[in-house]
């Protein structure tokens, strides 16, 4: 029996002009964790089997969201090799200091009881698990396993003072909370940059307000610009005015090639415990993308996958915007020549063999 | 896949040159030629044409074929929308106000017997003149689209326990239903007839207007009323399920209409004397006719409004939509110039949704069927 105690931080709210605030980030995670372990002796269980086991192993699963907010305030492409690393080194970051909280919390309130024999105990950590994984499949992963922090200090102190938690981390969905806090969710790259959250509470509009910002800066922001982003999706891409580096900073998750995702996710996961929900989007599937997108996730060394979207096959009218008619249409409503009140009108009418835009031949 | 490339050109060709003449056999019920040639792509036409035994290759219009397709790909059953929402607010003594239950009611009485309007005009009306294959193809997909939407009627009644009677007879028992059901089935009827059959410009014209009656006006303007009504309470979190079916069916319509405004538009390219200045104006009249009708629709399923819509507001509407009907077909439009007085349908209609698999059923997919595997 399995209970969710899950928690996501804000990547975003930690960045400053100067970059990310690791102090601060340091703080968050802590009291995060902290905050985490309370919920599991606070927390109300339904059925006993789920109180036992959860007081038993003590897991948690911290996270993060806004991570694409991070990027584009520090104006990273998320689809480039920064924004990997960038992955790597907050990620990094978060798991150091989680599991270094953990262990504070094993010496001021005791080891979680179930200690004895975990892979903790062996003083094996998430970044141990990929020399596993490579070593039980004989492959290499192709992927960066380099460090920055003083793992192994950490290592030492997991393994003598234990740890509260027999889990740490997760990438949780955050699908509502972070709409609640206005940045884009989780991991992921934004869906559109304007689009509808439809969920069980209703819907809700929810906007880019980084592009926002940027768009405003440079003067672009007026209802042309609303009108195009509504009738384009959210999406950039085709929007003449947009300047080549915005279109690239706020590239949608449709517009992304999938395998940056793949590729942030999997420097993410050598530090993490458990697995992430990492969505995927292939705008137009084939099974030759598919098979592709899954085996790169698979030899990556991926826990987890989420769910994959896609677009349908076709879309409503754009209702509140004028002239926007006819993306499902496919034939002209204008007749190129004049029309003839009768029949005999259209007896002259022959192959204009020396004007190439007639299509009579076509 | 298909084969795009034009056929063999030395076979000789089914259709003679400037074919003025209207074929003997253009349902394709007529006796098989022994001696006749291949079907070639010139030989295809949307009116009037040899529709032999419903050739679909070579293919003429890939824009029908793709509706075709796209209309497959769209593929949903109204079952798969749970209904426990809106059956719990539906009983619940004060969720709902005496106009809303009104609204909702005549809403559904409309659709429930317009779907089968639609339908039947498809199999008794257009299938029978409009002669090309693929085009064809995308009726027998559309027609079954019918029956799947009046299944959603037939589910919604079910799962509400509403009167059926009282709803499936409402085309005849409401005034203003009563009127806009007669008003189109007048078209089916006059094409129905034996004797009729498309070749002379009148007979031609009148097929026009069935097209006219059926696609943009049934499809392309009356249920638009009829969405914005059902989703203007969707969004303030009253009978979701109804708007989640709605939207289902919104998607099809799309097609539907703008197959049928393809189909007008072809026509007319290829019989351009059809479209005459007098026919034009006609089909404005026709489009005015419909937005009068639906004005008295709006007042009789909520006389006193509800909270953001009321029988101004929802006329209007109908005048924006008709306008841009007009410009879709080419015609100038029949109203002054309109906004769309209902700018929350940005959200519930323009914008995509992103939703979670765990809460609700996404609309963003395409059948299974459709994956290729190169």
């Amino acid at each position: 029996m399995a209970v969710c105690n899950l928690g996501s931080i804000n990547l975003v709210a930690h960045v400053t002009n100067d970059g990310v605030d690791f102090d601060k980030l340091e703080r968050t995670v802590k009291t995060a964790m902290r905050m985490l372990d309370n919920v599991i002796d606070i927390n109300f269980y339904t059925i006993p089997e789920a109180r036992r086991s959860n007081l038993r192993h003590r897991p948690v699963g911290l996270g993060l969201m806004g991570f694409q907010d991070a990027l584009q305030a520090l104006r990273i492409n998320y689809g480039s090799e920064e924004a990997v690393a960038f992955a790597d080194a907050s990620m990094e970051a978060i798991s150091f200091h989680a599991i270094s909280a953990s262990v504070d919390l094993a010496a001021e309130r005791g080891r979680y009881p179930s200690f004895d024999g975990s892979l903790w105990s062996q003083g094996i950590l998430p970044i141990d698990s990929i020399e596993l994984l490579k070593s039980a499949r004989g492959t290499d992963l192709r992927l960066d396993t380099s460090s920055t922090l003083d793992w192994d200090g950490l290592r030492d102190r997991v393994r003598t003072t234990g740890m509260r938690n027999s889990n740490t981390m997760a990438i949780a969905p955050t699908a509502t909370i972070s709409n609640i806090c206005g940045v884009a969710q989780s991991i992921e790259p934004a869906f559109r940059n304007l689009y509808v959250k439809s969920n069980m509470s209703g819907d809700f509009t929810v906007v880019n307000p980084f592009l926002v910002r940027d768009l405003k800066a440079r003067g672009l922001w007026d209802e042309v610009m609303i009108s195009d982003l509504k009738y384009f999706d959210g999406s950039l891409g085709a929007i003449d005015r947009i300047p080549e580096d915005l279109k690239a900073l706020y590239a949608t998750a449709f517009e992304i090639d999938a395998h940056w995702l793949v590729d942030a996710a999997a420097r993410r996961q050598k530090w993490i415990d458990q697995g992430q929900s990492l969505n995927l989007y292939i705008a137009a599937p084939n099974g030759r993308k598919l098979d592709a997108l899954y085996r790169l996730a698979w030899e990556r060394g991926l826990k987890t996958t989420y769910y994959l979207r896609s677009q349908s096959a076709t879309h409503v009218e754009k209702s509140t915007l004028k002239g926007t008619d006819g993306k499902l249409n496919a034939v002209s409503s204008s007749i190129l020549h004049s029309a003839p009140e009768s029949i005999e009108a259209m007896a002259g009418k022959a192959c204009l063999i020396d004007d190439p835009t007639c299509e009579a031949c076509q | 896949m298909l084969d795009w490339s034009e056929p063999a050109a030395h076979l000789p060709s089914a259709r003679k040159l400037a074919p003025a003449v209207v074929p003997e056999d253009a349902t394709g019920l007529g006796n098989i030629d022994r001696n006749g040639g291949r079907v070639r792509v010139d030989d295809k036409a949307m009116i009037n044409a040899r529709a032999d035994v419903n050739q679909l290759l070579p293919l003429k219009y890939r824009w029908a074929w793709e509706k075709y397709l796209a209309g497959c790909n769209n593929h949903w059953m109204p079952t798969e929308v749970s209904m426990q929402a809106d059956i719990a607010l539906w009983k619940s003594k004060d969720g709902l106000t005496e106009e809303e239950r009104r609204m909702i009611k005549r809403n559904l009485g409309f659709f429930a017997a317009s779907e089968s309007l639609v339908a039947n005009n498809i199999v008794f009306a257009i299938y029978r003149n409009l002669t090309n294959p693929e085009c064809r193809q995308y009726l027998l997909r559309q027609a079954f689209e019918e029956a799947v939407h009046t299944h959603t009627f037939q589910y919604i009644v079910e799962s509400l326990g509403l009167d059926e009677g009282e709803l499936f007879n409402m085309y005849r028992e409401v005034p203003s239903i009563t009127e806009k059901a007669a008003w189109a089935l007048a078209y089916t009827k006059h094409l129905d007839d034996p004797s009729f059959k498309t070749g002379t410009k009148e007979t031609d014209q009148a097929f026009l207007r069935d097209l006219v009656a059926f696609y943009v006006v049934f499809e392309g303007m009356w249920f638009y009323t009829g969405f914005a009504q059902i989703l203007s309470l969707g969004r303030r979190n009253k009978m979701v399920d109804i708007a989640e079916q709605y939207q289902y069916i919104l998607r099809d319509e799309s097609i539907h209409l703008n197959f049928g405004i393809d189909v007008i538009n072809q026509i007319k390219a290829e019989n351009a004397h059809l479209w005459s200045k007098a026919f034009q104006d006609e089909v404005r009249g026709m489009l005015r006719d419909a937005a009068q009708l639906e004005a008295a629709y709006g007042r009789d399923t909520m006389p006193t409004g509800l909270l953001g819509l009321n029988p101004g507001l929802t006329e209007q509407y109908m005048e924006f939509i008709a306008n841009r009907r007009c410009a879709q077909l080419g015609l100038t439009p029949v109203f002054k110039d309109r906004e769309n007085p209902f700018p929350w349908m940005s959200e519930a209609m323009d914008l995509k949704k992103e939703k979670n698999f765990f809460e609700t059923r996404v609309i963003e997919y395409q059948n299974g069927g459709a994956l290729s595997w190169e």
